[in-house]
């Protein structure tokens, strides 16, 4: 410690209110510097002042006074007595009540948890990665001459956005109704990543149970 | 709290109301004292006083036994003064030293009229949080946490306000009473 450190220190150390750690630390300056043992010495001569002028001066009611504010007291009604379950009230009620409340929220984030149903997993299937070289992209001119199965259930209906973009849309064939599921299964070339995805007939995404 | 002390609040609460008197009686003059230091003005301090006693008999009820019977009414009567006491302050009419009783001997009335001058013109320098931690702490001898406890807050923020009180009575009696603590012996 040094001196402007220790200053800061020595009104409480002069009372004797500072923790034992730092008035030990405050010590081993104090042998080795006298400015701050004189200021030391000045905080606890005025401290030792001020006590010794307050013990001087005390005051007292006049008996007359005191013995007619006693009777006034006396005619005084008193409040009811506080009656409580839980007396007598623990001093730390706000420690009883944080843990009670922590208590009850990991309950219900338990609960939760046990109630709710589990979530869904995208259903994935990883391959080795494969030697084969990625597939060739179809060219615009070879979208627009490919010719489709017609026993699929739906049709693919494909537009024109630029000239190198075509947009591919399927819809459910209307004469194919016997069939209501349709299931794709989509394979990454250079990861191996396989992708189940099961649709049903107007092509929202089911999950897949295995 | 003590046995006797404990005996004396049962027969209050029971309905005796005249044991009220022996309880409250080792701390009449503290009371008065204390409350006279805050406002440093009698009628205000007896005001102060007379209004702690009354709150003391009327929630006996509600006192936890397991805590300090003094501390309870050092409390009360903190939460009495700054009700009743943070008035407008003129230092002018508040300098009122004459006590209500006085040493007989006019020597010892004398030197009691100037220990308080002394003590007065220090804890003028005060703010009033200062001022009540200094009382309780250095006058009136609570200890750290009990002065937490009587004014409802921290123990640091006790310990600041003390720091601070402590270096300006220093500072204030340096230049007010070069003589320090040998004259004031």
């Amino acid at each position: 410690m040094n001196c402007s450190r220790v200053r800061k220190f020595l009104p409480l150390y002069a009372g004797a209110d500072l923790s034992a750690r730092k008035a030990r630390r405050l010590e081993k300056h104090l042998v080795r510097c006298t400015n701050c043992r004189r200021e030391i010495e000045e905080f606890r001569a005025v401290l030792a002042g001020i006590r010794a002028v307050s013990s001087k001066d005390t005051l007292d009611w006049p008996e007359g006074e005191w013995k007619g504010l006693m009777a006034r007291i006396r005619s005084v009604k008193q409040g009811p007595r506080p009656v409580s379950p839980f007396a007598p009230i623990p001093k730390k009620a706000w420690a009883y009540g944080f843990a009670i409340v922590l208590v009850l929220g990991i309950a219900a984030l338990i609960l939760k948890t046990i109630l709710s149903p589990p979530a869904t997993p995208l259903l994935t299937e990883v391959m080795m990665p494969t030697t084969a070289q990625p597939s060739r992209a179809l060219r615009a001119d070879e979208t627009s001459s490919a010719r489709y199965p017609q026993d699929l259930p739906f049709r693919v209906y494909e537009r024109r956005e630029g000239p190198d973009r075509v947009l591919l849309a399927a819809v459910p064939a209307p004469d194919k109704t016997t069939q209501n599921m349709m299931s794709m299964i989509l394979v990454s070339q250079e990861t191996g990543l396989k992708v189940h995805w099961t649709f049903n007939r107007n092509f929202d995404w089911k999950e897949k149970k295995k | 709290m003590d046995e006797k002390e404990a005996r004396l609040v049962e027969l209050v609460l029971g309905g005796r109301a005249e044991a009220f008197e022996p309880l409250i009686t080792p701390y009449r003059k503290l009371l008065l004292t204390l409350a006279y230091r805050l406002s440093r003005n009698i009628e205000e301090a007896k005001e102060i006083s007379q209004e702690t006693l009354m709150r003391a008999f009327r929630y006996l009820g509600s006192f936890d036994r397991k805590r300090s019977f003094k501390n309870w009414l050092l409390q009360i009567e903190m939460n009495v003064w700054r009700t009743l006491g943070a008035r407008a302050v003129d230092e002018g009419t508040l300098r009122e030293l004459a006590a209500t009783t006085t040493p007989e001997d006019p020597e010892e009335r004398l030197a009691g009229k100037e220990a308080r001058e002394k003590l007065f013109s220090c804890l003028d320098g005060l703010s009033p949080r200062e001022r009540e931690v200094f009382l309780l702490r250095d006058i009136e001898g609570r200890s750290v946490k009990e002065t937490a406890e009587v004014l409802r807050i921290s123990e640091i923020s006790v310990r600041v306000h003390l720091s601070r009180a402590r270096v300006k009575i220093k500072e204030l009696a340096k230049t007010r009473f070069p003589g320090l603590a040998e004259g004031w012996k």
